[in-house]
């Protein structure tokens, strides 16, 4: 709990960032070394280069850490601020499309969520990267996260961290349910020992994006997909309307109207699903990896498990939702070639460990799992990697934030779903908003 | 029992009576230390109906009825700003969680969290310079349109009205979206001037309304009395209608100031940074001092803080903001 | 003062400067024109300007992150939105919040002023208190009414006892109940203020005769006080209905228009802003602005009042 005292006097902070932060320790720019802004979603840190404990001991902290360090290593060639994004994806993205589209010269890098990827690329606000640079950043990247970086056959974006989730559950209370956490477990099987034991089940179901990465890997878990073709933008072929939806339907529908939802469950997003996990009577929780490295679980970390995420059916495996952060370079700024220096040296796999330590997410690179210090410093580094692998990427099209948006709000809250209706009703009305029939 | 004596001990009584109601549900329902709130607010009302009954008919002027209305105004309007402060000053996100109107474990901590913020500090800065540079330009124009409008005959005198009328029924927000568009093509998206020219624009009405008004009751035949004893026009503008229209100005700049103070739907779209961002836009955005973080005693702190200046403008200028409000029937 | 004034529908026009007119009635056209035109001139820009533009732009399909798509499609984006039922529950919402937070700010704010307009100690005390909720930022009014009603962080619940899991943002009509608290408690003042200077309009003599003819309470309250407060009732009903019809802050900041609390308003921010789906949000400016003329204009009609002519003019 340390760390949290000392952040709490730290910073907080907002969407447009803070100039605080690195001016500090990295030093104005001095002369013509070009002063690059980063726009980075919060994190273990936020603008903080370290994290302070108790004892005054200093570690490195998450994005800022790797700003300084690269700045550091540049020797004058850049010098990295860290701004900040606000908390939820959505936000983030409403953020910087007003800013590109305005082609804000002070936005240089920028974390971009996979999901928005496809989309920023089409709109021309990512600096195109030359053939051989793609080559050369992707190189040693997982498969996954390079698929996730990718439009149009050409790589946009660098993966910083890829990420997935998983089921941390409270071993008390898999006990106490009988529950053989050892084998795969169904999203049926959680929810009932949930009730049985008068725990909680915490998802993301607040009406914004996380509630999709559900909706997505329940779908997938079905076997199924959110949609067919991506690349054909507001044409692509909508499939929610199927077995497969009717399968997450009746999940999502299940936990809305159980007594294992938590009191806030359609206004959680991650930090909200922590804090009911973390509460006397949380019992599951699917969430990020990053979950281990909140101080909120640190009371009962001898507690803590963690398995793979629950399948949404008896038969298919479950396919985990993907996430985790791509840098992209902005085609407005003033400094592109320094950019990509930057981004390059941001993403090395010596970054990515450290970022993994500090910040509980996953590197990118295969090489990183292997290093032991990882392995020792989290010891689930095995179940991260095949659940990357099994992950389902949310679809990579242009249109996802209408399609997000509408599906979403379609299935919000979680106790209002119908399997029977709610698959079809939206399917229905992400096709009608796509074609500019409908109002989101 | 004369009608006047009547109506004082039954209010007497019903203050007694609510007191009675506030503590015993207090005691009844509430856990400590929110119990105090209570108690107090019993306290204060039984007090009121003791003090009626005892004061016989010494003071027959005091109607016991709107002294029990006053206190439930101010209960009226205070809680939620208290709930805010109290909010503030709770000590940590375990307090937080806890939940309750009153801290557990009171500090300071919210309201240094708040001040290191540099964003923060940037938007209270943008806040007052936009809104102070809005105010004087939106007043001064002001006052020449109300003048006209008071004063002088002209054709278009009832487009003027009519103009300003439609402004202040205009739906903000329908204009947002053109004008984002229109600030990132001439390139003043996410400046002052971006965010002073829109204020602008929706503050004249009131600001003419108000002004106009005040004008109506100046006493314009002194000015050709002065000019009569020889004083030049300027001398008797300046001497004998500057000081009687001053107080009116002075109102229509509070209640500009207030608009600009308030305003978050162009603040959240044509802002992003801290170079223009003002304080409620940032309030909207502010994350936790790291992704675990749940920022509502922050928030709190930070609201708080943005509520003083209009504390203090209220408690000096309280007669003028309500002339001003009703003279103009306008709203900020 | 000026309020006691202005608030009559009837007032003569003032005499102004004709009364010496020294010069041609031309020359007081151009001054007239030439102190009043900035005015004019800066509240046009931001609003005649950008709403032509919105014309012209609602008449294309565009959106800003798929510029190559940009298509000419003539009405059709009215067409969308005025036959899409979102758009409708919209307008229902508003409607729904406009009505409920008018009636009721009516009543409390009566009571308001009738305690004011008796009460001889303390005056500036009670008038400064109830100018906080109208000087307060909409936004900081949002986060305490939401914070408040939180299901665990809150005090609301706590105080009633209610179930820990009661959320009332989970579904439409908890959150619209707190929207609604909310906006009440917001501009009750304002409403207050307003009927307090109607009510120093009513003659007392009035209210005496009343009271030696035998007239109740009740009588007095319809047949006298009312209808001479009649002016004022109206100013406050028609400046506060437009507002809340225009609500945006409040909803914004406590559901994120989840559960179908979006109004009008935040359907516009949506596709304007979130979306950057021009050309539909342009569509729909159009078409809010078009709503508020309609309620304007049937709020006037209704209350047969030429507001210019409140105005003093």
């Amino acid at each position: 709990m340390g760390i949290r005292a000392r952040r709490r006097v730290a910073a907080i902070a907002a969407v447009a960032g803070a100039a605080a932060g690195l001016a500090a320790c990295g030093g104005e720019s001095s002369g013509d070394t070009p002063t690059l802004n980063w726009y980075i979603n919060p994190d273990v840190s936020n603008l903080e280069a370290y994290v302070t404990d108790e004892d005054g001991n200093q570690a490195p902290g998450g994005q800022a850490y790797l700003a300084l360090k690269c700045s550091e290593e540049s020797n004058g060639a850049y010098d990295i601020t860290v701004r900040l994004l606000p908390n939820d994806a959505s936000q983030q993205r409403e953020q910087l499309v007003r800013r590109l589209a305005a082609e804000d010269e002070s936005i240089d890098l920028m974390s971009l969520d996979p999901a928005f990827t496809a989309e920023f690329a089409n709109a021309g606000f990512l600096q195109p990267i030359p053939k051989e640079q793609q080559t050369q950043l992707s190189e040693g990247m997982l498969d996954g996260a390079v698929e996730a970086a990718t439009y149009d056959d050409n790589l946009v974006a660098v993966p910083l961290w890829s990420n997935t989730q998983i089921l941390w559950f409270k071993k008390s209370v898999a006990e106490k349910a009988g529950l053989d956490m050892t084998k795969p477990v169904t999203w049926d099987q959680i929810i009932d020992a949930a009730e049985q034991t008068q725990t909680t089940v915490s998802v993301q179901a607040k009406r914004y994006e996380g509630y999709s990465v559900w909706i997505n890997a329940l779908i997938s878990g079905a076997g199924g997909q959110i949609l067919e073709d991506p690349q054909d933008g507001k044409d692509a072929k909508i499939t929610i309307d199927t077995p497969e939806g009717k399968a997450a339907a009746e999940v999502v529908s299940k936990l809305g109207n159980s007594s294992a939802a938590p009191p806030a469950l359609s206004n959680a997003d991650e930090g909200g699903t922590v804090a009911s996990f973390s509460a006397a009577d949380g019992g599951f929780l699917v969430n990020w990896t990053y979950v281990y490295s909140d101080p909120n679980v640190a009371p009962f970390k001898d507690d803590l498990g963690w398995v793979r995420y629950p399948q949404t059916t008896d038969d298919d495996e479950s396919r985990p939702p993907y996430g985790g952060i791509n840098i992209g370079v902005s085609n407005y700024g003033k400094h592109t070639d320094a950019a990509y220096e930057a981004a390059a040296c941001l993403t090395s796999a010596e970054s990515q460990k450290t970022y993994a330590q500090s910040s509980g997410n996953q590197p990118a690179r295969s090489a990183v799992y292997d290093d032991p210090e990882m392995k020792e410093a989290f010891p689930m580094s095995a179940l991260w990697r095949e659940s990357i692998d099994a992950a389902a990427p949310r679809p990579l099209t242009p249109y996802w934030s209408d399609i997000s948006t509408a599906l979403y709000s379609s299935w919000h809250p979680p106790s209002s779903v119908d399997p029977d209706t709610t698959p079809e009703e939206s399917q229905q009305y992400i096709e009608d908003v796509l074609q500019g029939k409908a109002l989101l | 029992m004369s009608p006047r004596r009547k109506s004082r001990v039954v209010w007497s009584l019903a203050a007694i009576a609510i007191g009675l109601i506030f503590a015993g549900a207090g005691l009844w329902l509430i856990d400590r230390p929110d119990l105090w709130l209570w108690l107090i607010t019993g306290t204060v009302f039984v007090l009121t109906g003791a003090v009626g009954l005892a004061i016989g008919d010494n003071a027959p002027q005091i109607s016991w009825a709107s002294i029990v209305g006053a206190e439930l105004i101010v209960l009226y309007t205070l809680t939620p700003v208290v709930y805010l402060v109290s909010l503030s000053l709770k000590g940590g996100n375990a307090d937080v969680n806890q939940g309750g109107f009153l801290p557990h474990d009171p500090g300071f901590t919210n309201y240094e969290t708040v001040f290191e913020f540099s964003l923060f500090q940037h938007a209270l800065f943008n806040s007052f310079g936009i809104s102070i540079i809005s105010t004087s330009i939106s007043v001064v124009l002001a006052t020449f349109a109300a003048y006209a409008v008071a004063r002088l005959r002209f054709r278009g005198k009832k487009l003027v009205l009519s103009v300003a009328l439609a402004i202040a029924m205009f739906p903000v927000v329908a204009l947002v979206g053109p004008l984002f568009d229109m600030w990132r093509a001439i390139g003043i998206y996410d400046t002052w001037i971006g965010l002073i020219i829109p204020y602008l624009s929706f503050t004249l009405p009131m600001s003419i309304w108000v002004l106009s008004a005040f004008f109506r009751e100046i006493p314009w035949e002194m000015e050709q009395a002065a000019e009569v004893d020889g004083a030049t026009a300027w001398q008797a503008f300046r001497k004998v209608i500057v000081p009687l229209a001053a107080p009116g100005v002075f109102t229509a700049a509070i209640i500009t100031f207030f608009f600009a103070w308030n305003d978050f739907v162009f603040g959240i779209s044509l802002s992003s940074t801290e170079r223009s961002i003002p304080v409620p836009a940032s309030l909207a955005f502010f994350t936790g001092a790291s992704q675990f973080d749940q920022p509502i005693a922050a928030i709190a702190a930070a609201s708080v803080v943005v509520t003083i200046p209009i504390f203090v403008i209220v408690l000096l200028f309280q007669r003028k903001i309500v002339s001003g409000l009703t003279s103009g029937a306008v709203k900020g | 003062m000026a309020s006691t004034t202005t608030l009559e529908p009837t007032k003569a026009a003032p005499g102004g400067r004709r009364a010496k007119a020294r010069s041609p009635e031309s020359a007081e056209n151009r001054l007239g024109w030439k102190l009043a035109g900035p005015a004019v001139a800066v509240m046009l820009l931001v609003t005649a300007w950008p709403m032509l533009r919105a014309l012209y732009l609602s008449t294309f399909s565009y959106r800003l992150t798929d510029p190559d798509n940009r298509e000419f499609v003539g009405i059709s984006n009215y067409g969308v939105v005025l036959s899409d039922s979102l758009w409708w529950r919209a307008v229902g919402v508003a409607v729904f919040i406009m009505v409920v937070t008018v009636a009721v700010e009516l009543v409390i704010g009566f009571a308001f002023a009738m305690v004011m307009n008796n009460i001889l100690v303390a005056r500036g005390l009670v008038r400064a208190s109830i100018l906080v909720p109208y000087g307060i930022i909409t936004v900081v009014s949002a986060y305490a009414w939401l914070y408040a009603f939180q299901p665990t962080t809150g005090f609301v619940n706590q105080w009633l006892h209610l179930d820990p899991g009661t959320n009332l943002f989970d579904d439409f009509w908890g959150s619209i109940f707190v929207i609604c608290l909310a906006e009440i408690w917001k501009t009750t003042p304002f409403v207050s203020l307003l009927l307090l200077a109607g009510l120093s309009q009513v003659p007392n003599d009035a209210i005496e005769a009343a009271t030696v003819d035998g007239a109740t309470w009740t009588q007095r309250l319809t047949k006298v006080i009312l209808p001479s407060m009649r002016a004022a009732i109206m100013v406050a009903v028609l400046f506060r209905a437009l507002d809340a019809y225009r609500i945006f802050d409040s909803p914004f900041i406590m559901t994120g228009f989840a559960n179908g609390t979006a109004p009008p308003s935040g359907l516009v921010y949506n596709a304007m802003i979130q979306r950057v789906e021009l050309g539909l949000g342009s569509a729909m400016s159009v078409l809010l602005f078009l709503s508020v003329l309609i309620i304007a204009f049937g709020l006037m009609k209704l209350f047969r009042v030429d507001l210019s002519q409140v105005r003093g003019d």
